[in-house]
């Protein structure tokens, strides 16, 4: 793994932008071709190989925690207990996941899993591919989301309720919308019959006991773009429960348990030793060197980094009510003052591809930037 | 690695570059006089609107006001547009199936989901 650095394409903001990619730069540049990363053809079959296994060990976790009730961990509502168990027992679709990986000195680590709500799949699938078409043709590049992506949409659809496959995500957010759409998108071209409804016009008819579109028409499978931790907690999460027509929401409802941090104790309680895994607890046990992790936070919020019992980075947030839990620390590798995440993705049962985001400091926040990679 | 080399965005290329435009600012105080209901149902009320040159874009009218309707055995019957964006206080419109549909009740936890 190599950090090459770059002159970017001239055009570089006009040729993401007509892939529709919008999101490229905030106050701060998001997308970032001034480098790219290289692997070796072994390290990408490392990082498959580890992803793949990952998977069958959360798979695992997730019996194991519907199994012992494990509930009140996690912080879920317990109203919806019965209907996560259910999702997991029916099998509920599920189409995708990412996990974010450290990968340093040979080793391979699982930092965390985006299991429910995963974003930056726009940016891995489709544009650091256009990019490599740019950059260098001949050069390949670990990335098959997006074949994978209509194949698993072709493969889901005998097992969606008849009618129309919704999606839905936040009504002013460039960067939700875009991968909500890019999904749609997929979904059309797999045939899917599809809609966009903004979470927030999603209705709920009381007479029917439904929830419907702003045309009224019944919502009987819907992709989400908005975490199950909010779904459960807000005003409409309840008729979710009695929903007349029991909606397929994608993803289901048992992704709210590996979703949360607090599995990651729970794996390594189940797999110690497992080369993928960080020793992670729910309390500091002792260790020196440890990263404190809110069990609900989004985009790097309240982390606290600790070495030798001191806190040496630490990011600001609302998250933390809900409890934490303590991952070993296993430091990003350094590349210039660069500190890059592999997020490895997996569509339907398979590996598929990754993205990488690179920040300033340890902790992989809402600045992180975007780095396109290929395979030498 | 790539199974294929052949990509295709069916939907999301122009639906969303238009989205990456930005908007022109708004030219405050300078606005028309306009007649706005939240529900093509109701009865007009009186509202008074600033906007650039006084006119409300054709984008802002898309995203304003959404048409509602009821879907029956497949056949969709248009009853009027609302927009969320109005008070509830204007938001009342004469469509029965209106009354037993709620909204704005997902939405609230977050302004995105990154991650």
């Amino acid at each position: 793994m190599e950090r090459i650095k770059i002159q970017p394409r001239n055009n570089w903001q006009s040729a993401v932008e007509k892939l529709g990619f919008g999101f490229h730069t905030s106050d701060v540049a998001y997308w970032d071709e001034s480098a790219y990363y290289t692997f070796s053809l072994d390290e990408i079959t490392r990082i498959e190989t580890a992803t793949a296994q990952l998977w069958e060990l959360c798979l695992g976790a997730v019996q194991h925690v519907i199994d012992e009730k494990l509930y009140a961990q996690f912080h879920i509502p317990e109203k919806f207990v019965p209907y996560i168990e259910r999702t997991w027992n029916d099998d509920h679709p599920a189409i995708y996941g990412r996990f974010d990986l450290c990968v340093k000195d040979g080793k391979i680590k699982m930092l965390e899993f985006n299991a429910d709500t995963p974003t930056s799949l726009y940016e891995a699938g489709i544009v650091q591919w256009f990019w490599l078409q740019d950059f260098d043709k001949s050069k390949d590049q670990f990335n098959s989301i997006h074949e994978k992506l209509i194949a698993y949409w072709k493969y889901l659809k005998i097992y969606l309720h008849p009618g129309k496959l919704h999606f839905t995500c936040l009504k002013e957010t460039l960067e939700d919308l875009t991968n909500t759409e890019y999904m749609r998108d997929c979904a059309i071209q797999a045939g899917l019959d599809t809609k966009l409804v903004f979470i927030d016009d999603i209705g709920w008819d009381s007479t029917g006991e439904q929830f419907v579109d702003l045309e009224n028409e019944q919502i009987k499978n819907i992709f989400k773009l908005y975490p199950w931790e909010w779904l459960a907690h807000e005003e409409f999460g309840g008729n979710i429960l009695k929903d007349s027509n029991d909606a397929f929401w994608i993803e289901p409802a048992w992704k709210m348990i590996l979703s949360n941090k607090a599995i990651l104790p729970i794996l390594w309680k189940l797999y110690p030793e497992n080369e993928y895994l960080l020793p992670a607890y729910f309390e500091d046990n002792g260790m020196k060197d440890y990263v404190k992790k809110p069990i609900l936070s989004r985009e790097g919020a309240n982390i606290e980094i600790v070495k030798h019992y001191g806190t040496v980075e630490k990011s600001e947030g609302e998250y933390g009510e809900e409890g934490f839990i303590y991952q070993q620390l296993f430091e990003l590798p350094d590349f210039d003052e660069n500190y890059p995440v592999i997020g490895s993705w997996i569509i339907g049962q398979e590996t598929a591809g990754m993205g990488i985001r690179e920040a300033k400091n340890l902790i992989t926040d809402n600045k992180s930037r975007f780095v396109p990679h290929l395979i030498t | 690695m790539k199974r294929s080399k052949k990509i295709q965005l069916i939907l999301i290329t122009a639906a969303l570059a238009s989205c990456s435009q930005k908007n022109k600012e708004p030219e405050w105080g300078t606005g028309n006089k306009t007649y706005v209901r939240g529900d093509s149902t109701a009865p007009y009320t009186r509202t008074h609107h600033g906007g650039g040159h006084g006119l409300v874009t054709a984008a802002l009218w898309y995203y304003a006001f959404r048409p509602y309707g009821n879907y029956n055995n497949g056949t969709y019957t248009k009853a009027g547009y609302y927009s969320g964006a109005i008070s509830a206080n204007s938001n009342i419109g004469s469509n029965g199936f209106k009354g037993s549909v709620t909204r704005g009740g997902f939405g609230r936890s977050g302004y995105s989901v990154g991650g």
